[in-house]
């Protein structure tokens, strides 16, 4: 069953009263428990794909079904609803409120979902169990400028997944991080991924969309090729599954 | 290079840089005005009297054989430098009213004059001289037209004796010396043909003329008692006495001086609050410029040359604006009187220069960070990795409190350096409204009544009832009116007692010195039932009490002997008791009931008081109040707390005084809520396109954001009532010292402190923040981004 379907999804900015069509009548769908990456040359409308269709941005033409209803009808608070309850982000830059800690940060959207209701004692052990699973549990009580790069960007996910949400969004989870890092955060998200969690994030890196199931390949607005992976299961597949994507790459002009 | 990057940096940060630009008009705004009106005030009534041309001794005669006898004693006295004579016609307020008939409020006794004969400068409006008063028309001096809603083309009609003239009401009029709300006397000046008219009466010409004469003196001590020669005797006063009449009109203006300072402190600190969290913004391109090589001395040209070019531009239009603005706080006070300096302009422009000058003192200091900011500031978000200071003070999870709170909460907890300003700029504003309003209660409060004499139920202006008075022949004959009246009140139902409390002026002679003073003795109502706040109360003919401002002038205490010359004989009287009055400004003797006091030195007859004897409640006193203004056909009868409010004639200035406060300060908080927030908003620019992406909608962003400024607002408010309780006492007991009001029980009223003005503020400081915040309705979730 699809999570999501975009038709005919169209977005234009004007600059200077230039018309600059980003998107240009993308088709695609996303199949519930799927993850599915993104790539494409730089310009090519990757993160503006990733912001129509995750609600963040207005689409100028089209259809976006996120679970059946068209979100591009929907209103400014119903869509804050959606990204709150039915939704979670991450970003490249690992955005976080200065004034609190880590653990605040991640339980914040639950205590501020209508959904939830939980006690916040409830909610806390829940905030401390998504650290306890991606293994940063001793930061919680940290700032944001007391920890590493690649801790508060799974302090990032930990904040997504809190309201456990039908599809993560991703935007270059690991263009801030080191190798060793990404590795680390990719991992994290493969496993959410393996326990059901609909992942769709944009990336450069082929090592990060070979633990994918799908690649979407963007060029100028468009979906210029869609390449179907098998499900990332161990790191002995990587080299393989790593060398098939590069060879499609390739052939899709990367 | 410069002024391309200063033309981008303009540009791109359109918004932070008009926010910057605001404050900084506002800076030299505040700073201009203030300053010329500091000067102005400190001239104040010197000014004033100076440019009024008064002297150093008033002395005002009234009645039979009150002209003709000044001139004769004054050109013998060796002490006189020189003199000013002028003439005029006493009456009452029942001899002015309307065109319509309804009589007009002139409180005491009203003096008319001839232009051509007045000798005191007297200046209009726009603080210009009068000297001409056309026939048929007429000028009026003090409050009298907005007290009676009259305005300038309107009629009067004046009927002195059998002469009656309707005249054209052609001006106000500043008058030094009965403008004051203390004198409260109303001159009205009239053509000389039309005053020539009323002189024409008869009985007008054998009693009801007076003069008024100005003394030039080094010697004050010795005119005082010079003048005691002089019959008919009604006012003597040094110019110090004169100054004292406008003390009020001065704590109205040390107010507004004092604002002035607040003001000026107010706009810098938020101006560099403003320059430090804008040169904190750009620490990005400050690493940036670092990591090229730019050297230090180079990057903070770069931002002198922006801040000058914004100094420039802020000192002009601070400049123009110091103007009016100046004019507007100082109106309130100025009104009475001739406020000003001899420079003119030339203050607000020195300010302005002044101001901007420091602006970029200030900028100058504060890019001194550009030092501490390395290129690393460029990457790692202004955090260079070697000090971490720990932000967070609450924890989410430790509390069961919304998020929009927490987050409004922790947030000032966090940074309360950040919301320092907002904080101190709304204390010190509070505090003084505050301040204010603790005076002006205090004021229309029944506490000052023992400082007018004693408590009655009712007091009653009659002011022709006490000329008529002062003919009787002794005190026996007031005591029979007094009975009289109060029998006639008993008629009605109204059982009750009437007394009065007289004033004499004598002269009193010390061991060093003589001097003539103003004393008091009460028909009806015994000496013992006045308050004594040291000593007993006088028990016999030859003890009498003093006040501090007697003690200090005649240099005598508690124990000390003073002959007082009665006329009728000499009483060497020793003082008993020291008691605190408003009267006379403090300068008052209280006799015994029983010391030989004559009608004929009686200077003033105050109010009658009523006593209820039945033990009424307040509401039937209201009720008879207005029953014994129909009988009695008198207006002014007052219950203790408007009685306080009439003889406190200041309030209306203190109170128009509270509200111009209230709404400078209202404009501070709005000004002061509304460029923080949009500073803010652009600091968190980031933090809220973040919180929408995760799912916050833009009535929590916004909740969060009003909340952070009323909980400012709520605890500034909550330190300013808390504060101004000792502040009042401890800056307002010395100025009702001043006037004779040594020991005052302030009225404070909890309702209006604690929940009326902080709910003001606070309304204002939410209803402000919120409608700014409204702005980050244009922030988006895909703003994330654009984030750098």
């Amino acid at each position: 069953m699809n999570i999501l379907e975009v038709n005919d999804l169209c977005k234009t900015y004007i600059v200077n009263k230039r018309q600059n069509n980003v998107l240009k009548n993308v088709n695609f769908s996303i199949a519930e428990g799927e993850m599915v990456a993104v790539m494409g040359p730089s310009g090519s409308g990757k993160s503006t794909l990733l912001y129509a269709v995750s609600g963040m941005d207005t689409v100028t033409a089209g259809e976006v079904s996120f679970c059946g209803k068209n979100i591009a009808k929907m209103k400014e608070m119903e869509l804050a609803d959606l990204r709150l309850d039915e939704m979670g982000f991450i970003f490249q830059q690992m955005y976080m409120l200065k004034n609190l800690t880590v653990l605040d940060n991640i339980i914040l959207p639950a205590c501020q979902s209508k959904k939830n209701n939980e006690t916040r004692k409830e909610t806390v052990a829940r905030g401390e169990a998504l650290m306890r699973k991606l293994g940063i549990i001793e930061i919680a009580d940290n700032d944001i400028n007391e920890v590493s790069g690649g801790q508060l960007q799974r302090a990032c996910i930990c904040r997504s997944m809190i309201n456990n949400p039908k599809m993560l969004f991703a935007d270059e989870p690991t263009g801030a991080l080191n190798r060793t890092s990404s590795d680390e955060v990719m991992e994290e998200l493969a496993k959410l991924n393996a326990d059901g969690t609909t992942i769709m994030l944009v990336t450069h890196d082929v090592k990060v969309a070979a633990r994918c199931t799908k690649v979407l390949y963007i060029v100028d607005g468009n979906i210029k090729g869609e390449y179907n992976l098998s499900r990332y299961e161990s790191a002995s597949q990587m080299r393989e599954r790593e060398r098939a994507l590069n060879n499609w790459l390739m052939e899709m002009g990367w | 290079m410069y002024l391309t990057i200063l033309k981008k940096d303009l540009k791109r940060k359109k918004t932070m840089n008009i926010v910057l630009l605001m404050f900084m008009i506002l800076a030299v705004m505040f700073v201009a005005s203030g300053l010329n009106n500091v000067v102005a005030v400190m001239n104040g009534t010197d000014y004033y009297l100076d440019k009024a041309e008064i002297g150093d001794y008033v002395v005002i005669t009234m009645g039979d054989n009150s002209t003709g006898y000044a001139d004769d004693i004054l050109d013998k006295a060796d002490c006189v430098k020189s003199y000013k004579l002028e003439g005029c016609i006493f009456g009452s307020q029942d001899n002015v009213t309307k065109a319509d008939g309804t009589s007009l409020e002139t409180k005491n006794t009203s003096l008319f004059h001839s232009i051509s004969d007045v000798k005191l400068k007297l200046f209009d409006e726009s603080n210009q001289p009068v000297t001409e008063v056309k026939r048929g028309e007429v000028k009026i001096a003090g409050k009298c037209m907005e007290n009676n809603g009259l305005k300038i083309g309107d009629f009067i009609r004046i009927k002195l004796g059998d002469t009656e003239l309707e005249l054209k009401i052609a001006g106000k009029v500043k008058d030094a010396f009965m403008g004051s709300d203390f004198m409260g006397n109303t001159r009205f000046l009239l053509n000389q043909a039309d005053y020539n008219t009323f002189l024409s009466d008869e009985t007008i010409f054998a009693h009801y003329r007076g003069e008024v004469v100005y003394i030039e003196t080094d010697d004050t001590a010795a005119v005082k008692a010079v003048i005691s020669d002089i019959p008919a005797l009604a006012f003597d006063g040094a110019r110090t006495t004169l100054e004292m009449c406008y003390v009020m009109e001065m704590i109205a203006a040390f107010i507004i001086l004092v604002l002035s300072v607040c003001l000026i402190i107010v706009s810098f600190v938020v101006l560099r609050f403003s320059i430090n969290f804008t040169i904190s913004e750009e620490y990005r391109e400050i690493g940036v410029m670092k990591a090229i090589g730019i050297k230090n001395h180079k990057i903070r040209g770069l931002y002198i040359v922006k801040y000058l070019l914004m100094a420039t531009v802020s000192g002009i239009i601070g400049f123009f604006a110091s103007i009016p603005f100046g004019n507007m706080l100082i109106m309130s006070v100025s009104e009475n009187m001739v406020l000003g300096n001899n420079a003119g302009f030339l203050i607000n422009l020195l300010s302005a220069v002044g101001t901007a000058i420091i602006i970029l003192l200030f900028a100058y200091s504060c890019t001194s960070k550009v030092k501490k900011l390395t290129p690393i500031d460029a990457i790692r978000s202004g955090q260079t990795g070697e000090r971490f200071t720990r932000k967070s003070f609450l924890r989410l999870e430790k509390t069961n409190a919304k998020p929009a709170f927490f987050m409004a909460l922790n947030d000032i907890l966090s940074a309360p350096k950040r919301f320092m300003t907002v904080i101190v700029s709304f204390f010190i504003c509070m505090l003084f409204v505050l301040m204010l309003v603790n005076t002006v209660a205090t004021m229309k409060s029944p506490n000052l009544i023992t400082t007018f004499g004693t408590e009655s139920d009712l007091y009653i202006t009659d002011v022709d009832g006490a000329m008529e008075l002062m003919n009787v022949s002794d005190k026996n004959g007031v005591a029979d009116e007094m009975n009289k009246l109060a029998d006639k009140i008993t008629d009605e139902s109204m059982p009750c007692d009437v007394s009065v409390d007289i004033q004499y002026k004598y002269r009193v002679v010390t061991s060093e010195n003589e001097f003539s003073i103003t004393c008091a003795q009460s028909v009806n109502i015994p000496v013992g039932k006045y308050d004594y706040f040291e000593g007993t109360a006088p028990q016999s003919r030859n003890e009498i009490a003093i006040t501090p401002q007697i003690s200090e002038m005649m240099n005598i205490k508690i124990g000390d002997t003073v002959t007082i010359d009665f006329g009728t004989e000499k009483t060497e009287c020793i003082v008993t008791a020291y008691f605190q009055t408003m009267n006379q400004l403090g300068e008052l003797i209280r006799l015994h009931d029983d010391a030989p006091t004559n009608m004929s030195y009686v200077s003033a007859i105050r109010q009658y008081q009523v006593d209820f004897t039945d033990d009424p409640s307040e509401t039937e006193i209201e009720s008879r109040k207005e029953k014994i203004k129909e009988l009695l056909g008198i207006e002014d009868v007052m219950n203790a707390t408007e009685y306080c409010i009439d003889c406190v004639s200041v309030v209306p200035t203190m109170e128009a005084v509270q509200y111009l406060l209230l709404a400078i300060t209202i404009t501070v908080v709005i000004l002061v809520t509304v460029l923080v927030e949009r500073s803010f908003i652009s600091d968190e620019y980031s933090q809220i396109a973040l919180l929408k992406a995760i799912g916050f909608r833009n009535s929590e962003i916004i909740k969060w954001h009003s909340l952070r400024f009323g909980i400012v607002a709520f605890s500034a408010s909550v330190l300013a009532a808390a504060a101004s309780i000792p502040m009042t006492k401890l800056c307002i007991t010395p100025i009702f010292g001043m006037m004779g009001a040594t020991k005052i029980e302030f009225h404070i009223d909890p309702l209006q402190i604690f929940l009326i003005y902080p709910a003001i503020i606070f309304a204002v400081t939410i209803i402000s923040a919120f409608l700014t915040s409204l702005c980050t309705k244009k922030i988006k979730s895909s703003d994330t981004a654009n984030i750098e």
